[in-house]
């Protein structure tokens, strides 16, 4: 029972960086149906940034949010504007073949300027960890969990209640309609894959001080975001966050109770049940 | 090296039509110069260059020729082809990866060119009965045996666990220890394979702290390494000792992090307090010049390269007397006497003495066998600070 | 009345004779050069045509644009090294085992995906692909794990009573050469026949499609199975000549299925020549790119040539960037590929020359 709730719980605190990842994902496919083959990859320009920051200046991982968040956001909208802005109105599978380019060029770029050598980023509470009714619960994870939900909310409030993020909202309803009251979708989109980039890059500096640095550490994130975002359905901030923590919890109980080398296969398995029974995601609205 | 014993100077002057009048001997060198393993992969860069210098310093003109296979065996495949058809080299050393010298070593027996593994771990290198397939370091049966006599000489375990990745030296390494661990009358408790790249593995090692082994045995190149002990501290996994398999478990990133590196056991190749000729001062001119301290992988890469420079001159640069030479040839060096053998259902095997190592406040100090151990062991394992 | 109908055979014969003059020239080629640095980039350029073409079908003519097509690659790759390996089956029989076992595992891939639609698609044949590579990688006892398989003889085709030895380059040369053709051929057979027509009509609008009585699924999985099969045979030649397989390797999502969709976005997807193109562009690329030394070995550059050193040195470890690159502007600016190129620059002097008073023939 012990070990059932022990990895309940890693799952859970793990499954909160797995969601900001996914909301980050779902909310460009909201505001511009693109898929963003490159979200993996814009994780890991963040764990790269964090690193930098960490060995040249010291920052701790969790500070150097503050410069990561607004670095991402400023890469992400460029991205948006100079390329992805440009295949709008291109075949869905030719977006993805775009941002899958743009991925193996910020991998590959990343390679040329620091190595392919795995970077670990050791911080006193890297290994840390506090006893709670019998389980143990790590440190470095639960504050990235705090940190998730403390951005998750901010991101609502943003989307609810200001008029930028009404207006994002509405681009992501109905983008012609949006258009036509007198919303700036181009300027919304760019605004998105901003937003986007910087909860990817927010997850990487969560993630740094726990997990290795390479330049091809991208790939699983997405993967893992894909699954998130069409498990929650399309679009769903909420359902991204519900479908991060299932894929958490997911991961961890099948390296306990199937095994340690399936715990990714169980969860793409699960990604293709859900696609063929109910394509619209747990929370999604049904598709035409 | 004028430290290398007289016995192996004479060994090799005995072979030599002094070569040094001609062309400069090639030799090929195979290693994983980028890639994950390319922080392990760079000592092994270092000692070989030190060996270079010391074979010129002594008048065997040598040239190296390096190829970075990245980790990749395909890599290493065309490599050892350029090598060999393209530039002609009296002997490969290399490749670093068990998986690597694993793809590489048909290959050097179909172009009959000797390869001379330093490192590399996989059993079956030396057992497939190739006579131009050389290896200095120990296999891995000898890994789990230093680890397992080391701790049974130490305390009374009954339950092991194995974590490992599922590579050819993961699987190598811990295959034999889960034989031998059951030869010795201990239960295997636990078997994990994971899979690098996703680097979280604290429900697998949840899942093992359930069944609370007396020993935990760890096989992981460097980054991996780290991660294990780090969260096996987050967990509170607390065996009676934690068994590393070399390679991750024996680099200066590991000893550096001092906090989760403490009192873990590895095995290694190589110490410089080990007493063998040369050993001591090879670490002093090793932390002189690249400013950090020689790993086994240095000593075995730089002991590999003179031992293959020394039989390549002797054999005027031609592969296949040069295999011979190998075959034929004793030396003495940092890595202790070295004589490629056939026993057991190996080829061309060294056998080489593995010492165990345990890391005490942030320092690797030697602790067995009785005779090259310089301080005591601590066992059990008293827990995490 | 038989002069007229002559002529056109005649002009077709004439318009093949281009490729097939190549296609000598290029079977000719081992035999004054045998410096093993061209002939490897010739089996690396057919292999990739091979796989482009196949690609193709799928892809190309029906518009299901799969991401996943490693899944049959590695399965050839592992049915042909696992029987020779195992059970000592001769790969004469290897190779149609693999195209058998490529196409079991599609249809049963196609039965789940082709109900999905678009990105749905392409997601789920990632999803797939990864399933298999993950699962070779964890049923050691099976298919060895990440240790993967050296094939350790060098085994012999025997064919129409020739012996053709696998151990050497060349003999993969021509195998390559000969798949290469035949692949070709099949992808123009299909595209000329009443299947390719039903394919292109899925691919304009399925649910026209549908509504015009035209079997989505059949057709969708038949073209499926000559694609994976094709992609298997691929896969299990690639074994062969490479002497080691690994779940990583020959599952690999970026170094086999984008390669795949990158081979026919070059070329032109959906068009019979363009995965050629593509795979002569993509295969030079990368020669140059990863390996430009083998420049220096043919005589081509100085051996202390200061490009050599450089892109060894900056471009080598990340080829992929620039194959990155060459992806985003090509879908930016040119999303059918050099063909597509080509035939706009071909339809523009059409017309300068018909605005141009033409002489009588």
């Amino acid at each position: 029972m012990i070990l059932f709730l022990q990895s309940l719980l890693s799952g859970v605190l793990i499954g909160g960086v797995y969601a900001l990842i996914g909301i980050g994902l779902t909310l460009i496919f909201g505001v511009m149906r693109v898929i963003n083959f490159a979200h993996g990859e814009l994780v890991m320009l963040g764990m790269y940034a964090t690193w930098v920051l960490f060995v040249q200046l010291g920052w701790d991982p969790y500070l150097s949010i503050l410069a990561v968040a607004p670095l991402l956001f400023v890469w992400g909208a460029l991205l948006q504007v100079a390329v992805v802005n440009r295949a709008l109105n291109a075949l869905p599978q030719n977006q993805i073949l775009l941002t899958i380019g743009l991925g193996l060029v910020m991998s590959n770029a990343v390679m040329l300027g620091f190595t392919s050598d795995y970077r670990i980023l050791s911080t006193s509470y890297s290994s840390s960890s506090f006893e709670l009714g019998g389980l143990s619960v790590s440190y470095p994870l639960l504050m990235s969990f705090l940190v998730t939900a403390a951005v998750t909310v901010a991101l609502s409030l943003f989307l609810l209640r200001t008029d930028t993020g009404q207006a994002i909202r509405a681009t992501a309803q109905d983008r012609l309609a949006a258009q036509l009251m007198g919303i700036d979708v181009r300027r919304m989109s760019v605004l998105a894959f901003g937003l986007g980039a910087a909860l990817a890059g927010v997850a990487g500096a969560l993630v740094a001080p726990t997990y290795y640095i390479y330049p091809q550490v991208g790939g699983a994130f997405t993967l893992r975001a894909f699954v998130i975002v069409v498990l929650g359905g399309m679009g769903s901030v909420m359902g991204a966050i519900l479908a991060g923590v299932l894929i958490g919890v997911t991961e961890s109980l099948a390296a306990v109770y199937v095994a340690s080398g399936l715990k990714e296969l169980v969860v793409y398995v699960l990604f293709l049940v859900v696609l063929l029974v109910k394509p619209s995601g747990l929370l999604g609205k049904s598709r035409a | 090296m004028a430290r290398l014993a007289p016995t192996a100077v004479l060994a090799a002057l005995s072979l030599l039509p002094l070569s040094a009048a001609g062309a400069p001997v090639k030799l090929g060198f195979i290693n994983s110069m980028t890639g994950p393993e390319a922080p392990i992969g760079e000592n092994l860069t270092n000692g070989a260059d030190l060996a270079v210098e010391d074979l010129k310093a002594r008048g065997i003109d040598v040239v190296l020729l390096k190829q970075d296979d990245g980790g990749k065996q395909q890599n290493a495949m065309s490599a050892i082809e350029q090598l060999a058809t393209g530039e002609e080299v009296a002997v490969v050393v290399g490749p670093y990866t068990s998986a690597s010298s694993n793809a590489v070593a048909p290959l050097a027996q179909q172009y009959e060119v000797p390869l001379l593994i330093p490192a590399a771990a996989k059993e079956e290198l030396t057992r497939a009965g190739r006579s131009y397939v050389f290896r200095l370091n120990a296999p891995a049966h000898v890994y789990a045996e230093s680890l397992l006599d080391a701790v049974l000489a130490l305390g009374q375990p009954k339950t092991i666990a194995f974590v490992y990745e599922s590579t050819d030296f993961g699987t190598s390494v811990s295959n034999a220890g889960k034989q031998l661990a059951q030869k010795k009358g201990l239960k295997v408790v636990a078997d994990e394979a994971y899979q690098k790249g996703a680097p979280d593995y604290r429900s697998t090692l949840s899942k093992i702290k359930a069944q609370s082994p007396d020993l935990v045995f760890m096989v992981s190149y460097v980054a991996d390494a780290i991660l294990l002990m780090r969260q096996s501290r987050e967990v509170g996994l607390k065996p009676q000792a934690f068994l590393g398999g070399g390679a991750g478990f024996d680099t200066a990133q590991f000893e550096a992090e001092r906090t989760i590196s403490n009192l873990v056991y590895s095995v290694t190749q190589w110490t410089p307090d080990t007493g063998w000729p040369g050993a001591a001062e090879f670490a002093t001119r090793y932390q002189a010049r690249f400013k950090k301290k020689p790993t086994y992988h240095a000593a075995c890469a730089y002991a590999a390269v003179l031992v293959a420079g020394e039989a390549a001159a002797g054999a005027g640069g031609d592969p296949r007397k040069t295999r011979e030479a190998l075959a034929r040839g004793s030396w003495t060096g940092v890595l202790g006497p070295v004589k490629f053998e056939s026993f057991d259902g190996f080829t061309n095997q060294n056998r080489h003495v593995m010492p165990v190592i345990q890391y005490q406040d942030g320092k690797a100090q030697t602790v067995w066998p009785a005779q090259f151990a310089k301080r005591k062991a601590v066992y059990p394992f008293p827990g995490w600070k | 009345m038989a002069a007229t109908s002559v002529r056109p055979a005649a002009r077709a014969a004439l318009r093949c004779a281009p490729a097939a003059l190549a296609i000598v020239l290029l079977a000719l080629f081992p035999i004054f050069v045998t410096k093993p640095y061209p002939i490897g980039i010739g089996v690396s350029l057919f292999l990739a045509v091979l796989v482009g073409s196949a690609w193709n079908i799928l892809g190309g003519y029906a518009g299901q644009y799969s991401v996943g097509h490693a899944a049959y690659f590695g399965v050839g790759a592992y049915t042909a090294v696992m029987l020779f390996e195992r059970l000592h089956v001769p790969p004469w029989f290897g190779l149609p085992a693999a195209m058998l076992a490529a196409v079991l595992v599609g249809v049963v891939i196609g039965t789940i995906t082709f109900r999905l639609r678009g990105p749905y698609f392409v997601l789920a044949s990632i999803a797939v692909a990864e399933i298999i590579r993950l699962a070779a990688l964890h049923f050691r006892g099976f298919t060895n794990g990440a240790e993967g398989f050296v094939v350790a003889g060098a085994p012999t085709l025997h064919l129409l009573g020739l012996e053709l030895s696998l151990g050497t380059k060349r003999s993969f040369y021509w195998l390559t050469l000969a798949l290469a053709v035949g692949a070709v051929l099949v992808s123009r057979a299909v595209r000329r026949a009443r299947l390719g027509y039903l394919l292109l009509a899925i691919r304009e609008d399925q649910d026209a499609a549908h509504s015009l009585g035209i079997g989505l699924a059949w057709n969708k999985n038949l073209a499926l199975a000559l694609s994976a099969a094709l992609t298997g045979l691929a896969g299990a030649v690639f074994a062969g000549y490479t002497r080691f397989i690994d779940p990583n390797t020959v599952f690999s999502l970026t170094e086999v299925s984008v390669r795949m969709v990158l081979i026919c976005l070059l070329g032109g997807i959906g068009t019979v020549h363009g995965p050629i193109i593509g795979a002569v562009l993509l295969v030079l690329l990368e020669a140059v790119l990863v390996t430009p030394r083998g420049l220096v070995t043919i005589g081509l550059l100085p051996s202390d040539s200061a490009l050599v050193a450089f892109v060894g040195k900056w471009l080598s470890p990340a080829y992929l960037l620039v194959e990155g690159v060459i992806m985003v502007l090509l879908i930016l600016f040119a999303p059918e590929g050099v063909a597509g190129l080509l035939r706009r620059v071909r339809a523009r002097r059409r017309e300068t020359a018909a605005a141009a008073p033409s002489p009588a023939p």
